[in-house]
């Protein structure tokens, strides 16, 4: 029953992305600035038959709704062409840049979840206390500060001073698995490459602490306020009538309940953390889709950039339909 | 069995001192249904979650004695109550349809209760404790069905959504006597029910007080209820209880002015020409009560006396006690 629904949801994912990919491919040719320029750069002698043999090779010559035919046809085959800049095919160099993004989303977010909701949960059961106010007092730090800015920092203190971390890549030379998944966690524990995977954690820390903090400042105000709510109701009493030991009542009867709302907004900050990170990944150098992105923007390189917006539509999508199925299985109202 | 001495608890808050309960004196004998009527506000639940030990924030007790089989439960340790609550005094809550946690089966919280008491702790064997969770599997079911949920095997695995406010009630009242209780404390269990639901749920509180022979105080503002249900009736007002005796005695010579308005306020069907007159006036802020008696200011035979000071609770003759100085 569920994975009908799921399967349903992916089908109705499908307009949503050709949608996608009309929308970027005409904002992408209406943004001034033309790639076979760029691409030429300041060469100099440029003969116009150069410049015209480019342009054919990119089919930028034929008229738009030819090239939005091409592309299209290409799309629903799964083929996003090929990079003008790089001259190989964008689904390859996405998939180079896409576990690392992931990687990171996913490390940014495990750091915020693992912080938010203890301190989410210990501010609002000892609510006003010295705690409480001063969880909350930073928690508003961390959410006006901007991530560059904080990475920044990290990267001063815990990188150039205290040489703790490492501060840029996912991983340093010399280290040599066979790439499966593209997610280096995953990719060395299946080839027991220990040294290579502690080193893909020690990368991951400071670059997900950075993309973190926000989202963890946000989750842990989140908790707190749904956790009051959740305290003051009967079910919690019932929960101490039975005789059960406080620590019970909060993280079983209390805790369940109050992670709804703490879910839906991670949902919408999972779609954030995945495609907006392009600051964060160039402080960090971290060589994932954010970083493309921008090198793709600046290039104008067309095909490149369609792709990239495309993947982040598409893990959009995703995030938000694996956020739905976690849904049900905490609240059991609500069915998919 | 139980029995409450010269209790008060207040609630500190910004309009000041919350009086919900004062100087409250009720005993409860073995197998006996005590009723406690009053107006909404007027402290019946929050003297309730005192026996239990569960005054809500920021509530404190300010002064009294809770004996519960000999043993003052405001001396007892956390760990010492945690052990009482649910398995020796169980409470059935007012609203049926905020009391059951929402993310989990009806099944497992009505086996809750068991297995943190320890019910089948003794029956051994299977994986994980199989042996012991179909025990209280068992148990749980046969208990569904003795307060009238059908199809207990299927109902088992539903989520409170899915039940009806009747059947919500119906499986507190199985949390509640899923540990065989000395007392249960029922509040207002049937107020959030239509008529015929009510009438059921009462017949099967009847049915536990005679079978199990459990104590049970049962809180209402229904009279008729009380009058119909109870042994005793305790009538609250104000956080104070201002008379108190068998069913009889209440209900057929009420003294106190309050319990006469309350009894003149029911609606009768025999009797067409007997008009409902309610009791004038509102209940009072307890935030502002003084010594005085609080029903002063709504009672029609009030005088200087009754402003002078707290009024005593006075004896009435074979138990029946009033707090009111027309019987001084
Ligand atoms: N958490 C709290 N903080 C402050 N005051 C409270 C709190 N809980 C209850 N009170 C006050 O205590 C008084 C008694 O409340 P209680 O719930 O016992 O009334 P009740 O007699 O059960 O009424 P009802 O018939 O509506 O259930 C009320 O005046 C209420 O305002
Ligand atoms: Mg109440």
């Amino acid at each position: 029953m569920k994975s009908i629904k799921i399967l349903e949801r992916l089908l109705a994912a499908i307009p949503i992305m050709i949608g996608v990919a009309i929308l970027v491919f005409l904002f992408v040719r209406l943004t001034p600035g033309d790639p076979v320029d760029l691409m030429m750069g300041s060469a100099g002698s440029v003969s116009q038959q150069e410049i015209q043999a480019l342009q054919e090779e990119f089919d930028l010559d034929k008229p738009l709704h030819v090239q939005l035919y091409i592309f299209l046809k290409d799309v629903v085959r799964g083929d996003l062409g090929d990079s003008f800049t790089q001259r190989e095919p964008v689904t390859d160099i996405i998939g180079r840049a896409l576990p690392a993004t992931i990687e990171l989303a996913f490390g940014a977010a495990f750091f915020a979840v693992l912080f938010a909701i203890p301190i989410g949960v210990y501010s609002a059961v000892k609510q006003n206390s010295i705690t409480d106010r001063l969880s909350m007092a930073f928690s508003f730090l961390g959410i006006s500060m901007p991530a560059f800015w904080f990475g920044i920092i990290l990267i001063i203190v815990f990188g150039v001073k205290l040489g703790w971390l490492p501060i840029s890549g996912r991983l340093d030379y010399g280290f040599n698995f066979p790439s499966v998944t593209g997610l280096y966690l995953i990719d060395t524990v299946l080839a027991r490459d220990w040294p290579a995977l502690k080193n893909a954690v020690l990368h991951l820390i400071l670059p997900s602490i950075a993309l973190g903090m926000q989202l963890l400042a946000v989750l842990a105000r989140v908790t707190r306020s749904s956790m009051l709510e959740v305290l003051r109701q009967d079910y919690v009493t019932l929960a101490r009538a039975k005789g059960l030991r406080e620590f019970i009542v909060i993280v079983k009867h209390a805790l369940r309940n109050a992670l709804i709302p703490t879910i839906t907004v991670l949902g919408i900050q999972i779609g954030v953390l995945l495609g907006g990170n392009m600051i964060i990944e160039t402080v960090f150098a971290w060589p994932g889709l954010g970083r493309l992105a921008v090198d793709s923007i600046f290039s104008r390189d067309f095909p490149l950039i369609q792709g990239v917006v495309m993947i982040y539509a598409f893990t959009y999508v995703i995030a938000n339909l694996v956020v739905d199925v976690l849904y049900t299985y905490i609240n059991p109202k609500i069915t998919l | 069995m139980l029995e409450i001495k010269n209790l008060a608890m207040a609630f500190e808050t910004e309009r000041g001192l919350v009086r919900a309960v004062n100087k409250v004196d009720l005993s409860v004998a073995e197998g006996e249904v005590m009723g406690i009527v009053g107006e909404s506000g007027c402290g019946k639940s929050v003297t309730l979650l005192n026996i239990l030990g569960l005054v809500p924030h920021p509530g404190k007790v300010l002064s009294g004695e809770i004996m519960f089989q000999g043993e003052d439960l405001l001396k007892k340790s956390k760990k010492e109550m945690r052990d009482i609550r649910g398995k020796d005094i169980a409470m059935i809550f007012q609203d049926p349809m905020t009391t059951l946690n929402p993310v989990f089966r009806i099944g497992e919280q009505i086996r809750e209760s068991m297995r943190i008491h320890g019910l089948f702790k003794d029956v051994k064997g299977g994986f994980f404790k199989s042996a012991r969770k179909h025990a209280e599997k068992d148990r749980a079911v046969e208990l569904m069905e003795e307060v009238g949920i059908p199809s207990p095997e299927t109902r088992y695995h539903n989520f409170p959504h899915e039940f009806s406010g009747g059947m919500q009630q119906r499986a507190l009242i199985a949390i509640g006597l899923s540990c065989k209780p000395k007392l249960l404390l029922a509040d207002e269990p049937t107020t959030a029910l239509d008529v015929t639901i009510q009438a059921q749920i009462l017949a099967l509180m009847q049915k536990i007080n005679q079978e199990h022979g459990a104590g049970i105080i049962l809180v209402t503002h229904d009279l008729g209820v009380a009058a119909e249900f109870c042994h005793k009736i305790a009538v609250m007002y104000a956080g104070r209880i201002v008379e108190q005796g068998r069913t009889e005695q209440v209900m057929d010579n009420p003294h106190h002015p309050y319990t006469q308005g309350l009894l003149r306020s029911i609606p009768k069907m025999s009797s067409k020409k007997d008009r409902i007159e309610p009791i004038p006036g509102g209940v009072p802020d307890l935030a502002e009560l003084k010594e005085e008696c609080a029903f002063y200011p709504r009672c029609a035979k009030a005088h200087d006396k009754c402003l002078s000071q707290e009024v005593p609770m006075f004896d009435a003759g074979e138990g029946h006690t009033v707090r009111c100085y027309l019987y001084g």
